[in-house]
């Protein structure tokens, strides 16, 4: 990981996105339904390996009424959402909402393998 | 166990008074009696005891007992209360490292009671029901987990600060159900060593962490490196054949001592993977042939050579660790 990421310092929860604050003043928004669909969870991230699964948990996350989720810090290198309905069990490492604030694929690319469970 | 305090009572038959169980359901109900008493137990036990820290590892064979005991002793070290759960049904042996071989469990009044190890570490594992340690354990999951439960539920653990949990390796049922059944967990150190089979493994640790939705606090590598120390001429040139052939150079100082570092399993991979994952790097463990005798013998090298570098590399982990789950907010983040 060679880039240097600045430090999340303000999330504030708005009607459909989070506007993100970084240390070095950059400003971001990420929608709910972006970040909802790039869930970490070992039940969601194989969803997004193939396109047609993928399309299907972007139609599912799409059909949740808005609502401003729960924000509870993971450590000191993550955080988890609690959502209303759906998934919530993600747990969003700042590297990953950083990839999202910057419309990068959070999964860099690699395609989800489950565990040896 | 005490008389189940559950009677039957149909509306119906309101004029011939309570309907006796059969058998049978008066079985099913002080099972199930006995099932919810065990879990509000593990509830007040999760809240008497501060943290609690599981130790996991992919693969086998990588220090992950050496390394809970180790955290457990350094914590001890600093004048915490700290105990240690050994959930290897199958093959437990932290007992052994702690000088408890042979050692039999004190039970009052259906409360199991821990034994002392070193430095007043309390410790449960399944070793010490053991008649005889060369009898394998062979249960199928669910005998398992109500063993889990069990020993979580009916220890008397009393007020501690740190509980770390020492479990076999791999991603099985034993993480699943200690998560489910303990609150509030701190988090998951994951023990490597540099190796790729390893690494591959504990790759697999730390996506099953975020799936139990447990934070995972670190990597730890494990037998980072082997560090000999000799003495020759002063000044002098030392040429060592390193592994793979590879020739490893140092010069003596004005003394004539000397030390190479030989990284007989890699090196750094632990770091990279906690840098591929995002998560923290806790640091590296040399390799230290103390530990086998140290465990062999029942004395921790912490509590042989307290002031040895195993035991400093030890306490800078410790203090990664504490880090991680201290009760101070994520960085100054503001959520609003």
């Amino acid at each position: 990981m060679a880039e240097q990421m600045p430090t999340l310092v303000r999330i504030e929860r708005r009607e459909s996105d989070f506007h993100l604050t970084y240390d070095n003043e950059e400003e971001f928004s990420v929608t709910y339904h972006d970040l909802r669909h790039a869930c970490p969870c070992a039940n969601c991230s194989p969803l997004r390996n193939e396109d047609e699964t993928s399309l299907k948990l972007r139609e599912q996350v799409e059909s949740f009424k808005l609502h401003k989720p729960s924000v509870n810090p993971v450590g000191h290198y993550a955080l988890n959402f609690i959502w209303q309905n759906g998934c919530s069990n993600g747990i969003f490492r700042f590297e990953r909402i950083w990839a999202l604030a910057n419309r990068r694929d959070p999964d860099n690319g690699k395609p989800y393998v489950h565990g040896a469970w | 166990m005490a008389e189940s305090p559950i009677t039957t009572h149909d509306p119906k038959n309101e004029e011939q008074g309570p309907v006796s169980p059969s058998p049978q359901q008066k079985k099913e109900m002080e099972q199930n009696y006995a099932q919810m008493k065990r879990k509000m137990s593990m509830q007040e036990i999760g809240m008497k005891i501060k943290h609690k820290i599981m130790v996991l590892s992919g693969k086998g064979g990588v220090g992950k007992s050496t390394v809970s005991t180790g955290l457990a002793l350094s914590l001890a070290q600093q004048g915490h209360k700290v105990g240690i759960l050994d959930i290897d049904i199958t093959g437990p042996n932290v007992p052994k490292m702690m000088g408890l071989d042979g050692h039999k469990l004190h039970v009052e009044q259906g409360r199991i009671h821990p034994a002392k190890g070193h430095l007043g570490v309390k410790v449960i594992s399944m070793a010490f029901l053991l008649d005889d340690p060369d009898t394998p354990v062979v249960w199928r999951g669910p005998i398992k987990l109500g063993a889990i439960q069990q020993f979580i539920g009916d220890v008397e653990w009393g007020n501690l600060d740190y509980l770390i949990i020492d479990f076999p390796p791999g991603t099985s049922d034993e993480p699943l159900t200690v998560s489910q059944s303990l609150p509030n967990i701190d988090g998951m150190v994951i023990v490597t060593t540099p190796q790729a089979v390893a690494l591959l493994d504990s790759r697999k640790s730390i996506t099953f962490a975020e799936s139990l939705k447990v934070p995972v606090l670190g990597v730890v590598e494990n037998m980072s490196g082997y560090t000999i120390n000799g003495v020759t001429a002063a000044n002098s040139s030392v040429e060592i054949a390193g592994p793979g052939g590879k020739t490893i150079k140092s010069t003596s100082d004005e003394n004539g001592n000397f030390s190479v570092t030989l990284d007989i399993f890699k090196k750094g991979g632990g770091k990279s993977t906690a840098e591929d994952f995002g998560v923290p790097f806790l640091g590296a463990l040399p390799f230290d042939p103390g530990f086998v005798r140290g465990g062999d013998d029942g004395v921790h090298k912490i509590v042989s050579d307290p002031e040895g570098a195993s035991s400093i590399a030890f306490s800078a982990i410790v203090k990664a660790v504490q880090a991680q789950i201290s009760d101070k907010p994520a960085s100054s983040l503001e959520i609003i």
